[in-house]
């Protein structure tokens, strides 16, 4: 018990540390404004989370701190010059409604930064899919303007992508202030993957599928293009990283896992391609919820069936032992 | 409070048609989204309701099961009509919006299955008065959530323009019904369990998932 | 590629998670997997047949009387109530107990009235649809999202009704914020 309470936190360490490089190159490209937002999601997630648990009559531990790397991937997946207003209403949906209502870490159900994404969408779809361009800095209070749509809209509407490779990687292109720095992002995904703070089946299952689609049934003429943009664009590389493959809510098999991130990944391509449906990924995710439970209880299921199976076996193995050694005896 | 005026004012805030036993929750989820709506609609559960349940009060009790729940439906099918027609002069907007909501509130379970579990069960009075704690808790829960959700969603009260911050347009929406009514049921309970110095409100409902 | 597509728009139609018709039905047959799988199949059998005999009543009924469709609509329900109580004793005396309370729970709710109010409007809209290959087509599809929904539910079923969510919220109110959050993703992919 005391080695998993251990690994929670160090699962949390580590997904921090990547987010706040994330948010280091956000920085970087977008000023001050997008630390901000990002301090006042992460300030807004914690105080959430503290009064939740409060009404929940539960401690806060150190394992509770996973409410910040929530805000935070949420505030990465916004833009830079998102409302406060609405981040910090966000923050409290995904907290309190799609974590703490359900019992919090202990019985997650929904990844909340994926519920309170799609909860934003629904209500200000507007602010949420508008950004400024990289190297714009906007002011803590200044009304940002020149918006524009993301590099992914373009890329989903009209098949084009005028970003070379190099910008690609460095993430200088128009969109979500975390969901685009690639180079990072892949750097990020492998270390995560190898030290299993993230469902490695889960992440190759998303890649595998998103990466299957584009390359069968091509978004562009070139499918190496389309292999290409697909997983560049619509947040999959970095939902595949922090959504699909939360260790709280993928199933816990590799190999289940795997299928599991499979359907998400080829379903959020065909909702691209086929509606040119922005961010689809994210959506999909949340809708998978159900299949990711059922998943988790098969595996239950399944670790049951097993112990009970080396329970038997054991028991067996016991009387046979006892059977030959009464008999040498004789 | 004994058992027999429990039973009688337990549907206003004890037993709370809506919010305890999440009857009659789809108008509310997907029409209780302005004052407007939730007025018309208060008028309608309460007419076919109370005139249904007092009308089918006076079918016989031998009666196999079966036929006097399809009588009692067909009873508020009938009170449905002239309801209807008197809503048209008064609420002809809100019937639009409303739509097949409208006829789906005389189906609903505490005509259809309430009277047989609950209401014929008592004398008279008593029925007439539970009846109106009943109905009066599903007004009160259409009235709060119309309020709400016309004021967060809309920036409106009652179609007027208030001062709202950020407004909420998803709560406006089927999902933000279910959302909202699901928060609501929880502070309710929540109210509920400290009124009666008990929190575990629903602790029969407890499954194990180790 | 098609299939994922009538797949979503399928979830998209469904009327417990766009509509909220028979939210309150799923719930009370929620107290078990076996119900919920019962009473949606149940359901099923009351949209289908439901809606054949609504196209009849469509087809004969003048827009003049529209007031008194609910009339007639509960009527056909009262008799395929009945009947399929009697059919179930006749032919499978065996479970008629454990399925007389499935077939009480599915004859009258918004579940099987809604759908049949829904197959009118969308038929009104749409003279396309007005046919009986399009009402019984309709009544089915809404009696599979019924048991999409309710596998939906149970999926969660365990979890929501876990002894760690916070007991106020402990059931039903879960239950609602599960399927909003379920419904607010499929609404946001309109």
């Amino acid at each position: 018990m005391q080695k998993k309470t251990r690994k929670e936190r160090l699962i949390w360490l580590d997904i921090m540390i990547t987010l706040l490089t994330l948010e280091l190159m956000s920085y970087f490209y977008y000023g001050i404004r997008s630390v901000f937002l990002a301090g006042i999601c992460v300030v807004t997630g914690f105080v959430a989370e503290l009064v939740s648990l409060r009404f929940m009559k539960r401690s806060f531990t150190a394992d509770d701190l996973t409410c910040t790397s929530d805000a935070l991937i949420l505030a990465l997946m916004f833009p830079a010059v998102m409302d406060y207003h609405i981040s910090v209403i966000a923050v409290l949906f995904a907290i309190l409604v799609a974590k703490n209502l359900f019992g919090g870490r202990l019985n997650m159900i929904f990844s909340p930064a994926a519920a309170a994404f799609v909860f934003v969408l629904t209500s200000w779809d507007g602010q949420l899919l508008q950004y400024t361009e990289p190297h714009v800095k906007t002011g803590l209070f200044e009304t940002p303007t020149n918006l524009v749509r993301s590099a992914s809209y373009v890329f989903d509407h009209t098949g084009t992508f005028d970003h070379s490779d190099f910008e690609v990687l460095l993430g200088n292109f128009s969109g979500p202030a975390g969901a685009v720095s690639i180079l990072l992002l892949v750097v990020a995904a492998i270390v995560l993957m190898m030290r299993r703070s993230i469902s490695a089946g889960a992440f190759l299952g998303t890649i595998f599928g998103t990466g299957l689609f584009a390359v069968v049934t091509p978004m562009v003429s070139s499918r190496a293009d389309s292999l290409k943009y697909s997983l560049v664009t619509n947040m999959v590389l970095f939902s595949a990283i922090y959504i699909v493959s939360d260790l709280r809510i993928a199933p816990k098999r590799d190999y289940y896992a795997f299928f599991y991130g499979l359907f998400i990944g080829v379903i959020s391509y065909v909702l691209v391609l086929t509606g040119a449906k922005e961010n689809a990924i994210v959506i999909v995710s949340v809708l998978f919820t159900p299949i990711a439970l059922g998943f988790r209880h098969l595996e239950k299921k399944i670790d049951t069936a097993e112990q009970e199976h080396s329970e038997v076996n054991a028991g067996e193995a016991a009387v046979t032992a006892a059977g030959e050694e009464a008999a040498s005896h004789e | 409070m004994n058992d027999r005026k429990k039973a009688m004012f337990g549907g206003v805030l004890g037993d709370n048609i809506v919010l305890s036993g999440l009857m009659v929750i789809s108008p509310v989820i997907i029409c209780g989204d302005t004052l407007k709506n939730a007025v018309a609609l208060i008028y309608a559960f309460s007419a076919i309701t109370f005139l249904s349940v007092l009308i089918s009060s006076f079918v016989p009790k031998k009666l196999p099961y079966t036929v006097k729940v399809i009588i009692y439906a067909l009873i508020s099918a009938l009170v449905y009509i002239p309801v209807k027609l008197a809503a048209q002069e008064f609420y002809p907007e809100s019937i639009e919006r409303i739509g097949i909501y409208y006829p789906l509130l005389a189906v609903n379970s505490l005509i259809v299955f309430q009277t047989e579990a609950k209401f014929f069960r008592m004398k008279k009075t008593d029925m007439i008065i539970s009846l109106i704690s009943c109905i009066a808790g599903f007004d009160i829960v259409m009235l709060i959530t119309g309020f709400l959700r016309e004021l967060f969603a809309y920036g409106t009260i009652n179609s007027r323009i208030v001062d709202v911050n950020t407004l909420i347009g998803g709560l406006s929406q089927p999902f933000g019904g279910f959302i909202f009514l699901g928060l609501m049921c929880g502070v309710y309970r929540f109210i509920r369990g400290l009124v009666s110095n008990n929190n575990n409100v629903r602790s029969d409902a407890d499954v194990s998932d180790k | 590629m098609f299939l994922i597509n009538d797949l979503i728009a399928l979830l998209a139609a469904n009327l417990i998670l766009s509509q909220a018709l028979g939210t309150s039905t799923i719930f009370i047959a929620a107290g078990s997997r076996k119900n919920l799988v019962a009473t949606a199949g149940v359901i099923t059998i009351f949209t289908t047949v439901g809606s054949a005999a609504a196209y009849l009543i469509d087809l004969v009924l003048q827009p003049s009387i529209s007031d008194l469709r609910l009339l007639f609509y509960t009527m056909v329900i009262g008799v395929l109530y009945a009947a399929l109580l009697v059919a179930v004793y006749k032919f499978g005396s065996r479970w008629f107990e454990e399925l007389r309370r499935y077939i009480h729970l599915s004859a009258f709710n918004c579940a099987v009235m809604g759908t049949l109010f829904t197959i009118n409007k969308r038929a009104s809209m749409d003279g396309t649809v007005f046919n009986l290959g399009g009402y019984v087509t309709a009544g089915f599809e809404a009696g599979i999202g019924f048991i999409i929904a309710a596998l939906i539910l149970t999926a969660a079923y365990r979890k929501l009704n876990s002894s760690k969510v916070p007991a106020s919220f402990r059931g039903f109110p879960a239950m609602l914020v599960y399927l909003g959050i379920i419904s607010m993703a499929v609404y946001s992919l309109k």
